[in-house]
C-alpha cells in the first residue's frame, strides 16, 4: 500500500481502527519497542508496511532483509517504535540474520514480540515460535497468509492454537489489511499488561537433558534471580554459545 | 621502444609466470616449502617422534632408530639429535635397540594426540575445510596450540570425547577411551555391525573410502569376505571394497539386541512418488550444515517426498512440512529414511 | 564476588555438556518439532482430499522440466536484457540531451553573466556537473526498465526456480545456484549484484559470488562495448554483415565474461576461499501474483534510486579530478599529458594506450564516464580539432566522427578489441568497491575484489596483444 493509496482508503473500516496514526520513519519518543519477528516468506514486511504506512520491499525470498527496518505508530495515544526483524528459520544456528533476530530480542527487551507465521506451513514455522517463547513472554502470534491457507482448506482453530502457546493469536491476511486492527489492539493489550502470556516451554527433549537444563537453570536462577529466561539461556549454555557465556560474563544479560 | 619486440615480450612471461607458479602453487611451491622448512625446529621433531611411538604402541608394532628415521621426513642427523636429547630428557628409552615411551613421554604425546584430535574436530565443526585436508592442517596446529589454548579451544567445542573420524579425543588429564571395534576386513560374512571409525592415513586410500560415499556411524552387513574384495550392505545399498581398503574401517560389532531392522535407506535413492519418514542425519554432516537441516525441519519422524527434480536431476526439491527444500544429491545421501 | 558466581554457572554448563554429549543439539531440534506438531495435531484440519490440485505445482512441472526448463529461462532473462537495452535507448538519449545540450549550456552563460571567474565555473560546470548529468543520463534508464522487471519476476517466486535449474552448473565450479541471479543482477549493475548475494546464506558462496560479481558485464560498459564493436568490429567484414558481426562481438564478451565467473569461482573455492564455512538449502516458495505497482514504486525506490545515489556521490569528485588534471600545468604540459607520457608504454605493451588507462583510472568511479573520457583525453594530446575544451567531457552523435577522433588517436582494430576485453575484466567501479565493502566488512575481500579482475585483465590484454603482433 502506499500513501496516495492510504489517503483514498480513509473511510474503509480497516483504516479506522480507533486513533491509529502510522507515523513511517519518525521513531522518536516512543512509549514500547515492538519487535517483529518471523520466518522468511510470511509477509512479515507487509505487516511492518501495514503498521507503519511504510514501503519497504522484500522480495519472494529467504534471507532478504538483513539490515534491520524501524518505523513507528500510534495507537491511543501511545507512540510504538517498530523492528523489523530480518527472516529466520530458527534462532539456533550461528547465522548472521539469526544473531541479529536473537540479540535483539534478547538483549533489547521489546516490549512485544510479534511473531508472523504462514498459515499454511504453521508447523515449519511453530519452530521459530517455540524458540522465541523460551526467550519472552510478551509475545503476539500473527497468524498471516490466511487467504493462501483458505485456499488450501487448511483450518486453525485458534482458540486452541492460542491455549496451547499461550499468547494471543490473530489470523491476518495482511495483503489485503485484513486482520491489522485486531493485531494493533492486541499488541496493545500485551504492551500494557492487559493480556498476560503464559509462554509454551519445550517439553519433548530426552530426560537426561530435561534434568540437565533444569539443573542449570536452577543455578543461574539462584545467582541472578531476576533474569526471566534462565531456562532459555541454560539451552544455550548447554550448546556452548560463547556469545551468551560472554554476555554472562560482562552481565549483559543480568542487568536491567 | 626499440628494443621491444613481442615474442620476447611473450617469452619474459612465461618464464616469470613459471617462476611464480613454482614458488608459490599449494602446497609444494618452493615458498611454502622454505617458509615450513624454517619453522621446523627441535619441538617439531621431539614431538612427531613422541607420535609416532604412541601410535606404534598402540598398533603393537617395535621402533627402532632406523625405522624412525626412515619415517620421519626430517633429516637423519637431525632426528638423530633429537632422540639423543630425549631420551637424557627422559621422555624415550632405549630396550636394546627397542625404542619406547616413558611415563612422561607417553603424556607428552597424549597431549599432542589430543590437540590434533580437537583440532580436526573444529576444522568439521567451524569451518569449511574438506576432509581430505583435515590431517593435513591439524598436523601443523599440533606443535602450535599451547596447552591453554587447548583447553579453551575443547571447551569451546563441549569437551568432545570423539573426533570426526570416530578416534577417541585424550582429556587433559590424559585419560582416553579404548577404541572399541576390529577392522572391516577381518569380519565375518553375515556380522552386524556400526562404523566406528575410518583411518585418515594413508592419504590415497582415505580418499578412495571418501568418494565411496561410506559414513561413519553406518549400521553395515558383511556380505562377502575373501581375498579379493570385501562386501558390505549398508543404507539400501552394496559397497565392494579391496580388503586393503576395508582393513582401513573399523567396526564395532553389534549385540543382536541393539542392532536395527535394515529398513534404513539414502534419501538419494528416494524416487518420485514415493513416500518416506526420516530416520535421522548422518554423523557425517556437521556444524552449521546440520543445524540448517535440522532447523528446515529434516527430524527423526518427519515424512518427506521428492517434490521436483531440476532438469540436470541434482539438485532435487523434497517436501517438507509443508515447504518445498532443495538439496543437493550428495546432501541426501547423507539423510536417512524409512521408506512407508 | 558475580563473577565467582558466574564462572560457577559456567563450569557447571561444561560438566553438563561433557555428559549429555554430542547429539545435544539434534535432541533439542527434534524436540522442539515434537513439540509443534503436537500443536499442530490439536489445533489444524487439513482437507486433503481438496488439496490435491495446486497450480503452484503445475507450473513448477513445466518450469523445471527437461524440455522446457533451460529455454523458457533463458528466454525470459534474455527478454529482460533485450528491453533493458533497447527500452533505454531513447529515455536516455532524452536525458542527455537534456543535460548536455540544454544545461549545461545555460549553466555556462549563467555562470559568465554573473561574473564568476573562469577556473570556478571550469571545475563545477565542466567538471563536477558534466560528470554527474553523464553517470544520471545513462545509468538511470537501463535501471529503471531492469530493476522493476526483475523484481518482478522476483516477487512472483520464480528466480528460485532459476536457481534451483542452474545449481548444479554453479556447484560444478564450488558456487551456488543463486549466484544465477546474483549475476544476471550483474548485467543490471554489480553493486546491486552484491546487494543481492544477501539471498546465499552459505558464507563461502557468499563471498565467492561477491568476489566474481564484476565479471556480469553492467549496464555502464554496454554502451562502450556496443560503439567499439559498431566502429571498429563492425567495418573489418562486409557492411551487410557489420550489424550482426559488432552484437555478436558484444554478446560474446558477456560470455567470456560468465566463463571468466566460473572459472574464478572455481578457483576461489578451491584456494583462498576454502575454509568458508559451505551449507546448501533452497527454499522453493510458493508463488505469490506480484503486486504490480508496488513492486515496480519500492524497486524504483530501494534499488535504482539508491544505487544512483551512491554514483552521484562518487562521480561527482571524478568530474572535478578530471577537469583539474586536464587544466591544470605543470612545465608545459597538463598534468593529464604526463600521466599519459608515462602511461603510454605500460598501455603499448598491453595493446592500449596512455589514454585509455587514464580514463580507466578517473573513471574507476562510473564506467559510464570512460569514452567521454577517452575522446576528450585524445582531443587534449593529439591537439586535433573537436570537443568542447580541455577537461569537458563529450560524446559525438555519429559513430564516424568518433571513429576518426579515436584513429587520430592511434586506434587500430588490436586497441579496439584490447578496449573491449579490458572494459570487461577490470576493477569494479567505486560504487561496487564501497557496496562489497559494507557487505562484506572486510578489507581483505574488497581488496581482492578489486585486484583479481584488473589483473586478469592486464594478463589478458596483454597476450592478446603479443600474439597480435606475431601473426599479424
Amino acid at each position: 500500500m502506499d500513501i496516495k493509496g492510504n489517503s483514498d482508503c480513509a473511510g474503509c473500516p480497516q483504516f479506522n481502527a480507533k486513533g491509529l496514526k502510522k507515523l513511517g520513519v519518525n521513531t522518536e519518543n516512543f512509549d514500547f519497542v515492538v519487535a517483529l519477528a518471523g520466518n522468511p516468506n510470511t509477509g512479515k514486511s507487509t505487516v511492518f508496511n501495514a503498521l507503519t504506512g511504510l514501503h519497504q520491499h522484500t522480495g519472494n525470498w529467504p534471507g532478504k532483509t538483513v539490515i534491520r527496518a524501524e518505523g513507528a505508530f500510534e495507537y491511543n495515544d501511545q507512540k510504538y517504535k517498530l523492528v523489523d526483524l530480518p527472516g529466520t528459520y530458527s534462532l539456533l544456528s550461528t547465522s548472521e540474520d539469526e544473531e541479529v533476530a536473537r540479540n535483539f530480542i534478547l538483549f533489547g527487551k521489546p516490549d512485544v514480540t510479534v511473531i508472523i507465521v504462514d498459515a499454511s506451513r504453521l508447523e515449519r514455522n511453530l519452530n521459530l515460535v517455540i524458540q522465541i517463547l523460551e526467550i519472552t513472554d510478551k509475545a503476539v502470534l500473527c497468524l498471516n497468509l490466511m487467504d493462501e491457507a483458505k485456499r488450501n482448506h487448511i483450518k486453525i482453530d485458534e482458540r486452541t492454537l492460542a491455549r496451547d502457546l499461550g499468547i494471543p493469536v490473530v489470523p491476518t491476511s495482511a495483503r489485503f489489511n485484513e486482520g491489522i486492527p485486531e493485531l494493533i489492539k492486541t499488541i496493545d493489550e500485551v504492551a500494557n499488561g492487559k493480556i498476560i502470556c503464559k509462554p509454551h516451554r519445550i517439553k519433548n527433549v530426552p530426560n537426561n537433558i530435561q534434568k540437565a537444563v533444569l539443573k542449570l537453570s536452577a543455578e543461574i536462577k539462584k545467582q541472578f534471580p531476576t533474569i526471566p529466561n534462565s531456562r532459555w539461556i541454560a539451552f544455550r549454555l548447554l550448546e556452548g554459545d560463547t556469545r551468551i557465556i560472554n554476555a554472562l560474563r560482562t552481565g549483559e544479560l543480568t542487568q536491567k | 621502444m626499440n628494443s621491444y619486440s613481442p615474442t620476447y615480450a611473450l617469452l619474459i612471461f612465461f618464464i616469470l609466470s613459471i617462476l611464480i607458479f613454482l614458488l608459490f602453487r599449494p602446497k609444494r611451491g618452493w615458498y611454502w616449502v622454505i617458509k615450513n622448512n624454517l619453522k621446523i625446529n627441535e619441538k617439531t621433531v621431539t614431538e612427531d617422534v613422541l607420535k609416532y611411538l604412541y601410535h606404534n604402541e598402540i598398533s603393537g608394532n617395535e621402533v627402532n632408530i632406523i625405522s624412525l628415521t626412515a619415517v620421519l621426513k626430517f633429516s637423519d642427523r637431525l632426528v638423530v639429535d633429537v632422540v639423543k636429547k630425549m631420551t637424557i630428557k627422559e621422555l624415550i628409552k632405549f630396550d636394546g635397540n627397542v625404542l619406547s615411551l616413558t611415563e612422561a613421554g607417553r603424556d607428552y604425546a597424549l597431549r599432542i594426540v589430543r590437540v590434533h584430535r580437537l583440532w580436526e574436530k573444529y576444522l568439521a565443526e567451524k569451518t569449511g575445510y574438506d576432509k581430505v585436508e583435515w590431517h593435513d592442517r591439524a598436523e601443523l596446529m599440533e606443535h602450535r596450540l599451547s596447552h591453554k589454548e587447548t583447553d579453551l579451544l575443547a571447551t569451546q567445542l563441549g569437551n568432545p570425547l570423539y573426533d570426526p573420524h570416530g578416534d577417541p579425543i585424550p582429556t587433559n588429564q590424559g585419560e582416553i577411551a579404548n577404541l572399541k571395534g576390529a577392522a572391516l576386513s577381518s569380519l565375518a560374512v553375515n556380522s552386524v555391525g556400526r562404523i566406528t571409525h575410518i583411518e585418515d592415513k594413508p592419504d590415497i586410500i582415505y580418499k578412495q573410502i571418501y568418494a565411496e560415499n561410506i559414513h561413519i556411524g553406518s549400521q553395515i552387513r558383511v556380505i562377502e569376505n575373501n581375498q579379493k574384495r570385501v562386501v558390505f550392505y549398508a543404507e539400501g545399498e552394496d559397497f565392494v571394497l579391496a580388503p586393503i581398503v576395508a582393513a582401513n574401517i573399523t567396526v564395532d560389532i553389534l549385540e543382536k539386541d541393539v542392532i536395527e531392522e535394515e529398513n534404513k535407506s539414502r534419501l538419494s535413492s528416494l524416487k518420485i512418488n514415493e513416500l518416506a519418514n526420516i530416520a535421522g542425519i548422518s554423523k557425517e554432516i556437521r556444524g552449521e550444515s546440520r543445524r540448517r537441516l535440522l532447523d528446515l525441519g529434516f527430524v527423526k519422524g518427519s515424512p518427506i517426498k521428492i517434490d521436483l527434480k531440476s532438469p540436470l536431476g541434482n539438485p532435487k526439491a523434497y517436501l517438507i512440512k509443508g515447504t518445498s527444500i532443495a538439496l543437493r544429491n550428495d546432501q541426501a545421501s547423507k539423510i536417512l529414511i524409512k521408506k512407508i | 564476588m558475580k563473577k565467582k558466581s558466574v564462572e560457577n554457572i559456567i563450569s557447571l554448563s561444561n560438566n553438563l555438556r561433557w555428559q549429555i554429549g554430542d547429539d545435544f543439539h539434534d535432541h533439542l531440534a527434534e524436540g522442539i518439532y515434537a513439540d509443534a506438531s503436537e500443536i499442530v495435531n490439536n489445533a489444524v484440519q487439513t482437507d486433503n482430499q481438496k488439496k490435491q490440485f495446486r497450480l503452484d505445482s503445475k507450473i513448477d512441472k513445466i518450469v523445471t522440466s527437461k524440455i522446457w526448463g533451460f529455454p523458457i529461462m533463458f528466454l525470459i532473462l534474455g527478454l529482460i536484457l533485450w528491453i533493458t537495452i533497447i527500452g533505454a535507448n531513447y529515455p536516455s538519449s532524452i536525458l542527455a540531451n537534456l543535460f548536455l545540450e540544454n544545461i549545461h549550456p545555460a549553466l555556462k552563460s549563467f555562470a559568465s553573466n554573473i561574473g564568476m571567474p573562469w577556473w570556478l565555473d571550469g571545475f563545477l560546470i565542466d567538471g563536477v556537473y558534466m560528470a554527474v548529468a553523464w553517470v544520471i543520463a545513462v545509468m538511470l534508464p537501463p535501471m529503471a526498465i531492469f530493476f522493476p522487471l526483475f523484481t518482478l519476476l522476483e516477487d512472483f517466486g520464480y528466480l528460485p526456480r532459476v536457481a534451483f535449474n542452474l545449481d548444479y552448473l554453479f556447484k560444478k565450479s564450488g558456487a551456488h545456484g543463486k549466484q544465477a541471479l546474483t549475476m544476471s543482477m550483474g548485467f543490471g549493475c554489480n553493486a546491486a549484484g552484491v546487494v543481492a548475494t544477501r539471498i546465499i546464506d552459505s558464507p563461502r558462496e557468499r563471498l565467492i559470488a561477491i568476489i566474481t560479481n564484476n565479471f556480469s558485464l553492467c549496464n555502464g560498459r554496454w554502451p562502450t562495448q556496443i560503439l567499439i564493436a559498431t566502429i571498429f568490429i563492425g567495418a573489418v567484414v562486409p557492411s551487410s554483415l557489420s550489424g550482426l558481426a559488432s552484437v555478436s562481438a558484444v554478446i560474446g564478451i558477456a560470455i567470456l565474461g560468465i566463463f571468466f565467473m566460473f572459472f574464478s569461482s572455481w578457483a576461489l573455492s578451491k584456494t583462498v576461499l576454502k575454509g568458508e564455512v559451505s551449507t546448501f538449502n533452497l527454499e522453493l516458495p510458493p508463488y505469490r501474483p506480484p503486486r504490480f505497482w508496488k513492486t515496480v514504486y519500492t524497486s524504483l525506490i530501494d534499488r535504482t534510486l539508491i544505487v544512483l545515489w551512491r554514483a552521484i556521490i562518487f562521480a561527482a569528485p571524478a568530474g572535478a579530478a578530471i577537469w583539474l588534471i586536464s587544466n591544470i600545468n605543470i612545465g608545459d604540459q597538463s598534468i593529464a599529458a604526463w600521466i599519459i607520457n608515462s602511461l603510454d608504454g605500460f598501455g603499448f605493451l598491453l595493446g592500449l594506450n596512455g589514454v585509455i588507462l587514464l580514463a580507466y583510472i578517473v573513471a574507476i568511479p562510473a564506467n559510464e564516464i570512460v569514452i567521454p573520457t577517452i575522446l576528450m583525453l585524445t582531443v587534449l594530446v593529439t591537439g586535433i580539432a573537436g570537443g568542447d575544451g580541455a577537461g569537458v567531457m563529450f560524446e559525438l552523435d555519429s559513430a564516424n566522427e568518433t571513429a576518426n577522433i579515436l584513429k587520430a588517436g592511434g586506434w587500430t582494430l588490436l586497441t579496439a578489441v584490447n578496449v573491449m576485453l579490458f572494459s570487461l575484466l577490470h576493477n569494479p567501479c567505486s560504487t561496487t568497491i564501497y557496496t562489497i565493502y559494507k557487505e562484506t566488512k572486510s578489507v581483505k575481500w574488497t581488496l581482492l575484489a578489486s585486484i583479481l579482475p584488473l589483473i586478469m585483465g592486464f594478463i589478458v590484454t596483454f597476450l592478446v596483444a603479443q600474439i597480435w603482433r606475431i601473426i599479424i
